[in-house]
């Protein structure tokens, strides 16, 4: 394999990405020609001819992995020279090169996209085959696996952007694929746009980066991350005053003692954590994720849950050495996820709809691996992406499924998701039961399934781990910028991500009770040998559905009707299939090292990590690796305790008592619970604060540019010009006496002009501190000159001479007077000011 | 060409076949692709994107694919030819310097003007022959400039020619090419084109007048563009002028007098402070130069000028250009002439006409005054953020007629063109001028398709449409492609650009302490990008259809593909392969740096050049200038 494509110059990377680009344009160009059973098999290929290539690619790097004994290794394939840049302390050239690369952690990602993305495809070909717009969605979703594919692949952070993008937009066409509906077109703009939030971010952090290490590619940003924890003052970046200038004047106030500064590795980790939570759904973005669940439910599992969202995961893998430079980040990326992960669990308890819960989730359980890679434990965050995307694709696949068969009767999207409407499906869908049983049980923790494993070391992570500042160590700061976390940070992201597990126990047990437990509430079944005599007796008395006209129609629910149906195979083989990663995958990286020793995806990343890891990630607080080791169970018992309580709770509720315990809580707490059912009202919120914001200011910005700028400027000019107009016209009387006065008027001030003589020179520097100043010239000039400027002339009468020299010394100065007689005897005067500048006084 | 060819074939959505006589067709293109690969270097890309760009209009008949497929070949060929290190560009590089055809930038200027000449002794009733004739100067004008591309321009200037022309005075006819007029002219003959083109089917009234304003403007502006002789160029710039006033003032909307007014005086005001400035200057040389004149560009760069003087020339100069560009507070006859002129007039304009403020502020502003430019590039580029990229979007955001959100978002992303201007490092400087083709490309784009939905429904108004998505889906597609391309999404043209200004402007040493905070603020006009364009793209064409006279509407047709079909096939090769318009102009843009820092350290500010007028030694490459024959 690596014969045929030599590791730097890994052609194979074209074929992975080729292929769904292929699809994506042959389904959308021709894919109304081609047919559904051609956009069917020409989409499948695509994806599925990508990830038989990727496990080429992932088998050839294992391979030169062994052979590399630790070393970061990398399929390298150079496409082409795309652009450049100027940047780096020599403001050299930065060329940015379409560049892709394949190593430990992004062959794995690889890996998850094509296959996960297969399933999900093959999961499709039969969830939207009565959609009209087939062909459109599988144009799609290809060229989402292409976006996806270079977001990974890319080896520089612009070709990382451009899947970045790609992926936005095509999170933004899916959202909005039922587009004439204008809910969904207006949730994806609202993704899109809080991912342009995001992405704001992240072309800062681009400048920044390209700035101060002069590179843009991962290995040149290594060697050059030196720049970004320059401690000399200049090299800092300076938040105020801004830049680094100087109030002076009236501003004066504003100038601090000492200008903040923070460390040019701080404000690209904050940049480009702010893109990361547009793209993983984090506070203060997350807000676009539950919405987007308006697009297909396939689109929710593979984009809005597997892949797309855990991007700014996988960039803040993927730039650990950069975010570990700056304690400060770390910290902050550690809050945000345990925050969103406790906030969003809490939302995800009240929700009705099947998807939202999971959309919800979702987000929790990417605060989960925020908080992960936040305290430094990359593997045990990254782990926790690689299993979320088996467990949480499953869940939304399962959910389709449930969708699709309330479908046959319920027709309203809303209503069909509902879960109040739902309940005891286990009995007619088993296979999407068991499927969902085992996702839930992952996601929830039960001990040995995947989820328990990596959520588990997370949880261990936060409490134990915390990154020390890389420079902490050298007396050579100039400035007080050493951030160090509080000691009691990781008990509090610790007791935080316990209750947010917690919650997610409830929420999932809760969801899957009333989904598959107790009694169909979506609409009365009737026995199968009732309802085929009623079809014979409808059939007979005409089809009265078409009077209605089309799919208006409100079917009426209590009339008995076929039980939910079980969904084809091409919707429960994927469901089989992650089911069972959902519950097996865990076994690649169990943590608990103390006991097991094989921990397969930690060995396998650790290439990747090293970096990061060997600088700045350390047991903290003076506590050795033996305390930390010591902690393993004690700190496994509270992830356990979480799941544990959390499961009994809701089956207690929701299974034993029926729901009726649920019920009652909301009774008693009407206002907490209408607020967590709006989702804590912070789209309201952001809707009354920086939307109103942004929108009055283009508010008064339109009309400032209508009253003032087109009004009063543009108005303005043409009005002056006017009543010039107006004066002059005044003078273009025709009158001809008037003109002929004011010929008079102008004979005279001009013959005035000439009759009155103007002294003028120039003041030339001759060398050997010798000036000379020339008078200009005049008809009938006469000249007098007094050089030494004390008020009488050198010579009393007037003459030829129009220049005079004169020596100075340096330092000195001295005034020169001219005066100019003209013909008709008048005299003016005018005097210089002749002044030699003091020699420097060192040579310096 | 007449009304028979605007209503399209009827949809049919056969299933493509594969029979044996298309089997038979694919194996002889094939052989005969594999002949002409034994021939010609890069046959096969070429003939692959031909192909396949065939196939892709699905309800058009081979009047519309053989242009497609013609265009998306030449691409190919131009990508192919034009790749920095291909065989091509190496033996330019390698044989010295090309043989420059003498007088080839002559002929480009030439030959539309003699067009339009030529067009008014044709009859006034044969429109087919006018518009052919018109569309067959402007392909010709293409094809001169083609052996332009051949050159690699780097540092120097290219094609010179220098004629005295009125000697008593020092003027010459002086055109030459760098790297940075070299795109804006492919530019404009490639812009051209397309805008005649899409006109002829809404243009009916008066087209010979039509025909010859075309052909004027284009003359125009490629002079303007060419000349390095400042007489001339102020000639050219007031040529272009007037085609422009004319085709708003007759083809216009309904308010086309006052928009046409209120363009031509903004337009007039700033230039006549620069033939002020412009005869100033030829003054102060002439007595700096012993009584002899001149208006050449490289004659007057030698000229140093005192701050007092040069403070003033450079604000005429500049005045003038950024009325063009245009930027806050000159802005407002670019909504009005934009929403009024026809749809032509509008691509012309946006796309070429506007850069001609960019392109002169970079050339003449920075070259002639650095010292002045320096001085003002910090606050200049306050007002290019926060008037231009963020002012700019925002007021797009809350206009309800489409036209004019398209010419305010021309503000905001001129606004990106001017700062990397003041920021002035190689980065930016490459950016900006890339910038200025991008926009001429997404922002001709988003003018010749609203001028589809316009020519169906006469109505600017936003909320007249919504769902448009579903009677013309081709027609929402190339929308959404240049809405994209203009929010400058990666992989697209307008993120190259905007990405290039954006980092360079972080470190610009120009910009003193604001670099960062002006960076930030361009990088704030991303997201107001997007939400505007997005905004206009929900409103026309998703949710369900409202209005009644949309539901019928018809796609995209034939003469609509052909003229969108290049503009969308470049948002992607410039997208994508940057690097061959980066490198050409490279060199010029290191050129305009080194030679401004060159000026500005020796009077570093705020004791920038005190002292009297005087000449500064010529340097070695500028092109020598012709010989005034001796006046006697």
């Amino acid at each position: 394999m690596l014969s045929l494509f030599p590791s730097n110059d890994y052609v194979l990377i074209a074929v992975i990405l080729g292929m769904p680009l292929l699809g994506a344009f042959v389904n959308g160009i021709w894919g109304k020609q081609l047919g559904k059973q051609a956009v069917r098999v020409m989409a499948l290929t695509a994806v599925g001819v990508s990830f038989a290539a990727s496990v080429c690619a992932f088998i050839a790097l294992a391979q030169l992995a062994d052979k590399g004994k630790g070393e970061h290794v990398k399929l390298v394939w150079n496409a082409w020279e795309w652009m450049h840049t100027t940047g780096g302390a020599s403001s050299a050239t930065v060329p940015i090169d379409v560049k892709f690369s394949i190593d430990a952690l992004s062959g794995v990602m690889m890996l998850i996209v094509t296959g996960v993305g297969f399933l999900i495809h093959l999961y499709a070909t039969s969830y939207m085959e009565k959609d009209k717009g087939f062909a459109r969605f599988f144009a799609y979703m290809n060229l989402f696996i292409f976006s996806m594919l270079v977001l990974i692949l890319g080896d520089n952070l612009p070709i990382v952007f451009v899947g970045w993008e790609g992926v936005g937009l095509c999170s933004y066409l899916l959202i909005g694929f039922w587009y004439e509906q204008m809910p969904n077109a207006a949730a994806g703009k609202k993704a899109f746009i809080a991912n342009r939030v995001g992405d704001f971010g992240l072309i800062c952090g681009m400048f920044l980066l390209v700035h101060y290490t002069g590179a843009l590619d991962w290995n040149g940003i290594a060697n050059g991350a030196s720049g970004l924890v320059n401690p000399s003052l200049t090299e800092r970046v300076h938040v105020w005053p801004l830049g680094g200038g100087q109030y002076t004047g009236l501003l004066h106030f504003l100038q601090p003692k000492n200008p903040i500064t923070i460390s040019a590795a701080t404000a690209v980790g904050l940049a480009l954590l702010l893109g990361c939570t547009g793209k993983s759904a984090q506070i203060p973005l997350y807000v676009w994720l539950p919405d987007a669940m308006a697009g297909p439910t396939p689109v929710s599992a593979l984009i809005h849950a597997a892949t797309m969202v855990t991007a700014g995961i996988y960039l803040i893998c993927r730039m650990s050495f950069v975010f570990v430079l700056s304690p400060a980040t770390m910290m902050i990326i550690a809050c945000v996820g345990a925050a969103t992960a406790l906030f969003a669990a809490t939302i995800a308890v009240v929700q009705n709809d099947i998807k939202k819960v999971l959309a919800y989730s979702t987000v929790s359980q990417l605060g989960f691996m925020f908080l992960g890679v936040g305290v430094g434990a990359f593997t045990s965050g990254f782990f926790h992406v690689f299993t979320h995307a088996f467990f949480k694709a499953c869940l939304f696949l399962g959910a389709g499924s449930v969708i699709h068969a309330m479908h046959a009767r319920i027709h309203d999207g809303d209503q069909s998701q509902d879960i109040r409407n739902m309940g005891g499906l286990r009995k007619w869908m088993p296979l999407t039961h068991w499927t969902f049983a085992a996702a839930t049980a992952a996601i929830i923790g039960l001990p040995l399934t995947s989820g328990f494993f990596s959520k588990d070391e997370i949880l261990y992570r936060a409490f134990v781990d915390h990154t020390v500042n890389p420079l902490a160590g050298q007396g050579s700061l100039s400035h007080s910028g050493v951030f160090e976390p509080p000691p009691w940070l990781g008990t509090a992201l610790y007791l935080t991500a316990v209750v947010a597990a917690l919650l997610t126990a409830f929420y999932m047990c809760r969801l899957y009770f009333l989904t598959f437990w107790g009694d169909f509430r979506g609409w009365t079944v009737g026995r199968p040998s009732l309802l085929a005599k009623q079809e014979m007796a409808q059939h007979l008395h005409g089809d009265d559905e078409h009077e209605h006209g089309g799919h208006e129609h409100h079917e009426d629910l209590a009339t008995p009707g076929y039980p939910p149906h079980e969904s084809p195979w091409q919707m429960t083989v994927p469901l089989i299939i992650l089911a069972t990663f959902s519950v097996l995958a865990g076994w690649l990286n169990p943590g608990f090292e103390t006991i097991i020793k094989k921990q397969a995806m930690e060995h396998w990343l650790e290439p990747v990590f090293k970096a990061a890891s060997d600088g700045a990630v350390l047991f903290g607080h003076g506590n050795s690796k033996e305390w930390a080791e010591g902690m393993t169970w004690p700190l496994a018992m509270g992830g356990f305790l979480a799941f544990a309580a959390g499961t009994l709770v809701a089956y207690w509720m929701y299974v034993v008592r029926g729901g009726a315990p649920a019920k009652n809580l909301a009774a008693a707490q009407p206002a907490l619970y209408r607020l967590l059912l709006d989702k804590w009202r912070i789209d309201e919120l952001y809707d009354a604060t920086i939307v109103a914001a942004v929108d009055s200011l283009a508010e008064t910005a339109a009309a400032f540019d209508k009253t003032f700028v087109d009004g009063i400027i543009a108005r303005l000019t043409a009005l002056v010009v006017a009543a010039a107009g107006t004066v002059l016209r005044a003078f273009q009387n025709g009158v001809v006496h008037v003109y002929a006065a004011m010929m008079v008027v102008g004979l005279a001030v001009t013959g005035w002009f000439f009759a009155v003589p103007h002294p003028n020179g120039t003041v030339a520097d001759v060398g050997n501190d010798d000036y000379v100043v020339t008078a200009a010239p005049g008809v009938g000039y006469a000249y007098r000159w007094d050089a030494n400027g004390d008020g009488t002339p050198d010579k009393q009468d007037f003459g030829g001479d129009t220049t005079i020299k004169l020596h100075l010394e340096p330092g000195k100065s001295q005034m020169v007077m001219l005066e100019v007689k003209n013909s008709f005897g008048l005299v003016r005067r005018k005097s210089f000011h002749l002044a030699r500048p003091q020699e420097p006084t060192s040579s310096l | 060409m007449t009304t028979a060819e605007i209503t399209p074939p009827p949809h049919r959505a056969e299933p493509v076949r594969l029979g044996p006589s298309q089997l038979a067709g694919i194996l002889v293109l094939a052989l005969a692709a594999l002949v002409a690969a034994r021939f010609f270097d890069n046959a096969v890309p070429v003939i692959a994107s031909a192909l396949v760009a065939a196939l892709v209009p699905r309800r058009h008949g081979w009047t519309v694919r053989g242009p497609i497929a013609i265009m998306a070949g030449l691409l190919a060929l131009f990508v192919a030819r034009m790749w920095p290190g291909a065989a091509g560009a190496v033996a330019a590089a390698n044989a010295g310097p090309p043989p420059e055809a003498g007088h080839l930038l002559s002929w480009l200027i030439g030959l539309p003007i003699a067009g339009a000449i030529a067009v008014l002794f044709l009859p006034r009733q044969a429109h087919s022959t006018l518009r052919w004739t018109t569309t067959l100067v402007m392909l010709a004008t293409l094809a001169v400039s083609l052996p332009l591309l051949h050159v690699s321009m780097g540092r120097t200037y290219h094609f010179n020619e220098d004629m005295v022309w009125l000697p008593r005075f020092g003027i010459h006819y002086h055109v030459a090419i760098d790297g940075i007029s070299l795109w804006l002219v492919m530019l404009t003959v490639f812009i051209t084109p397309i805008a005649a083109w899409a006109s002829f089917g809404p243009i009916e009234k008066r087209l010979k007048d039509w025909c010859f304003a075309l052909l004027m403007l284009e003359g125009g502006m490629l002079g303007a563009f060419l000349a390095l002789d400042l007489f001339v160029f102020y000639i050219f710039w007031e040529l272009m002028l007037i085609p422009m006033y004319v085709m708003i003032g007759v083809w216009g909307g309904a308010n086309r007098i006052k928009s046409a007014i209120k363009f031509f005086l903004y337009t007039m005001a700033g230039s006549v402070l620069m033939l002020g400035a412009i005869l100033y200057v030829a003054y102060q040389y002439a007595r700096a130069n012993g009584g002899v004149m001149s208006f050449d560009y490289f004659e007057l760069q030698r000229l140093l000028i005192p701050r007092h003087a040069q403070i003033w020339l450079w604000a005429a100069f500049t005045l003038a250009f950024i009325i063009k560009v245009p930027m806050f507070p000159f802005h407002t006859w670019l909504p009005d002439a934009h929403t009024e002129a026809p749809t032509a007039g509008s691509v012309i304009l946006a796309a070429v006409m506007l850069k001609m403020g960019t392109y002169g502020y970079m050339r003449f502003s920075m070259g002639l005054f650095p010292e002045a430019s320096q001085e003002f590039a910090a606050n200049m580029a306050g007002v290019a953020v926060l008037g231009g990229i963020i002012y700019g979007a925002l007021c797009a955001w809350k206009q309800d007629d489409v036209k004019r959100l398209i010419a305010y978002s021309s503000v905001a992303h001129l606004g990106y063109v001017m700062l990397g201007l003041f920021a002035l490092t190689a980065a930016s400087l490459e950016g900006a001028v890339l910038q200025m083709v991008n926009h001429g490309i997404s922002t001709g784009m988003l003018f010749l398709l609203f001028g589809v939905i316009y020519d169906r429904r006469h109505t600017r108004h936003i909320d007249e449409f919504g769902g448009l998505a579903k009677p013309m889906p081709v027609y929402a597609a190339l929308f959404v492609l240049a809405t994209l391309a203009s929010v400058g999404l990666p992989g697209t043209n307008g993120f190259i650009g905007e990405f290039m200004v954006i980092t360079g402007t972080f470190a610009s040493t120009m910009l003193g302490h604001f670099a960062g905070v002006q960076a930030v603020g361009a990088a704030i006009g991303v997201i107001l990008g997007a939400i505007y364009m997005l905004m206009v793209v929900q409103k026309m064409f998703f949710g369900p259809i409202t209005k009644k006279e949309n539901k019928g509407l018809a796609d995209v047709n034939g003469r609509e593909l052909v003229a969108l079909a290049p503009l969308a096939m470049m948002i992607f090769v410039i997208g994508l392969f940057p690097n061959i318009f980066l490198s050409q102009i490279k060199g010029a843009a290191e050129r305009v740096q080194n030679d401004f820092e060159a000026r500005v350290t020796n009077n570093p500010p705020p004791k920038f050049y005190e002292g009297p007028f005087k000449l500064s030694p010529r340097r070695p490459e500028a092109p020598k200038v012709a010989a005034a024959p001796a006046t006697h």
